[in-house]
Formats: structure tokens, sequence, C-alpha cells
């Protein structure tokens, strides 16, 4: 996508996630820290050159909806423009310091995707402390990027 | 998990869904498969085509030959999750227009999938 629209899903999500409780919809709470924080590292690595900012939208790895010419969307193989998740795919290619950290601060967040929302493991405040953190990190590495 | 752990997990994100706005379409759709894949696992697991520990996560991570075997076991939950999933691409990670309209398709999905497990 166009760093314009994943600006566009952050700011959504990050207004959702402020009408959730952190604990009791932790599931909600979390998915969307996931969701925005990725689409800022897109829009980083947009920004950044290192991946392309495309009207293309992700579906596994390689593999992207790529509008036709009657405006629908078909499948196709295209080059590296979003990734699903921070390592999926993983990307052969040099990234920028601060990137690099927002990557990482992803990284801490989706350590306890699996535990947390799929296999049972009880949300702590240390967990929603941990994942808000991250996130701010990550999106303030964001703003200052995009305003430099 | 166990079966009634699944429907406890579903059942709190189906709460939180509620709280969603209908712009909110990003994650309705999220939560319609994060749900509908605890309320599948909990009806696969009851009835013993899986085992608990042995979750499915999305459908298109199965290897095809267990989909067609889990589609067998619950021939209209399965495919309920599978069209749930295919609206991430356009309406989760993309820009497509028509967010809203897949959303409330996505919630009807994941009703074909509780309905899926009652009636069994």
């Amino acid at each position: 996508m166009q760093i314009a629209d994943h600006m566009h899903k952050v700011s959504k999500l990050e207004q959702l996630r402020a009408r959730l409780d952190p604990l009791s919809d932790f599931e909600l709470w979390f998915w969307a820290a996931m969701m925005g924080g990725t689409h800022a590292v897109n829009a980083a690595l947009h920004h950044a050159g290192v991946t392309l900012a495309v009207d293309a939208y992700a579906t596994q790895p390689g593999v992207y909806l790529v509008r036709q010419s009657d405006g629908e969307l078909a499948p196709a193989f295209a080059a590296l423009g979003d990734v699903l998740h921070v390592g999926r795919p993983v990307i052969d290619a040099p990234v920028p310091p601060d990137v690099s950290r927002m990557m990482h601060a992803m990284e801490r967040i989706e350590a306890h995707r699996d535990p947390c929302v799929r296999q049972g493991h009880p949300p702590t405040q240390q967990i929603v402390d941990t994942c808000e953190q991250a996130l701010g990190e990550c999106l303030a590495l964001l703003n200052r990027r995009l305003s430099e | 998990m166990q079966p009634q752990e699944h429907e406890a997990a579903a059942q709190r994100i189906e709460n939180s869904l509620r709280k969603c706005r209908p712009d909110d379409h990003e994650i309705t759709i999220e939560g319609a498969m994060l749900a509908g894949s605890h309320r599948l696992n909990a009806h696969l697991h009851r009835i013993g085509a899986s085992q608990p520990g042995d979750d499915v996560l999305h459908t298109y991570l199965l290897v095809v030959n267990e989909l067609r075997r889990l589609t067998v076991a619950d021939p209209l939950a399965v495919p309920a999750l599978s069209a749930i999933e295919d609206l991430r691409p356009a309406f989760v990670r993309g820009a497509q227009p028509g967010g809203q309209e897949a959303a409330q398709r996505a919630l009807a999905l994941l009703e074909v999938i509780r309905a899926s497990a009652r009636a069994r």
C-alpha cells in the first residue's frame, strides 16, 4: 500500500485500541496493536526505499492481490511490497537502524501472539505494558522518520 | 486448549467485537477469524476430528489432505473460516473499498461456524 494508506490504518487501529480494555478485550486489543505496528513498519520500509509502496495487497510471501485493467483484484507474483509480519518474508536488503529498531519492537509484541491469543495463556498487566511500550516505541520511531 | 477453553476464548472475542464500530472493519474481520478458529477447533476436538494441541491456526496453512479431511468433519465451518480468511488481503491488509460490507460478511460467516457447532 501507499504510506498514507498505512498511516490511515494505524490511526484507525489506535482509536479502536483506546476503546478496548487491555485485559478483558486482550485478544482484539493485542491484535489491533500488532496490525497497527505492522502497518507502521511497512510505512517506514517504504519511506526508506527498502520495499515498494504499491497498490498491491499481500496474500502470502511473494504473492499479492494486484488490480487488473478491469478494476478487479487478482493474485500475482510481485516484488516485495508490504510484509505480512515482521520476518514474513525476511527482508534480504539493508534496513536503516531506526526501522530495524521498529522491527525489533514488533518482535517483542508478536512473541505474545500465539501464547496469549491461540494457546490460552492468560494475559497479564506486565504483558500489556510490554506491548504498549513496544508499540509506542515503534510509532514514535515512525513519526520521527516521517517528520524529518 | 480444551474445547471449553476454545469456546471461552471465542466468547471473549465475540464480546469485544460488540465494541467495534462499522468502520472498524479490519479488526471485525480479524476478530471473526480468531473467534471462528476457536469455535472450529472446539468443535473438531469435541467430535474427535482433532486433538487438543493440534489446532487449526489458518485453513490455508493446512496440508491439502488435512484440509479435505477436516472439511468432511465439518463441511460448513471449515469453508466458512476459509472465506473469512480470504477477506484479509483486500480489506484488512489492503485498502480495497467495501470494507464495511466485508466485515458484515465476516460476521455472518462466523455465525455459520457457530451454528454448525450447535447443530451437531
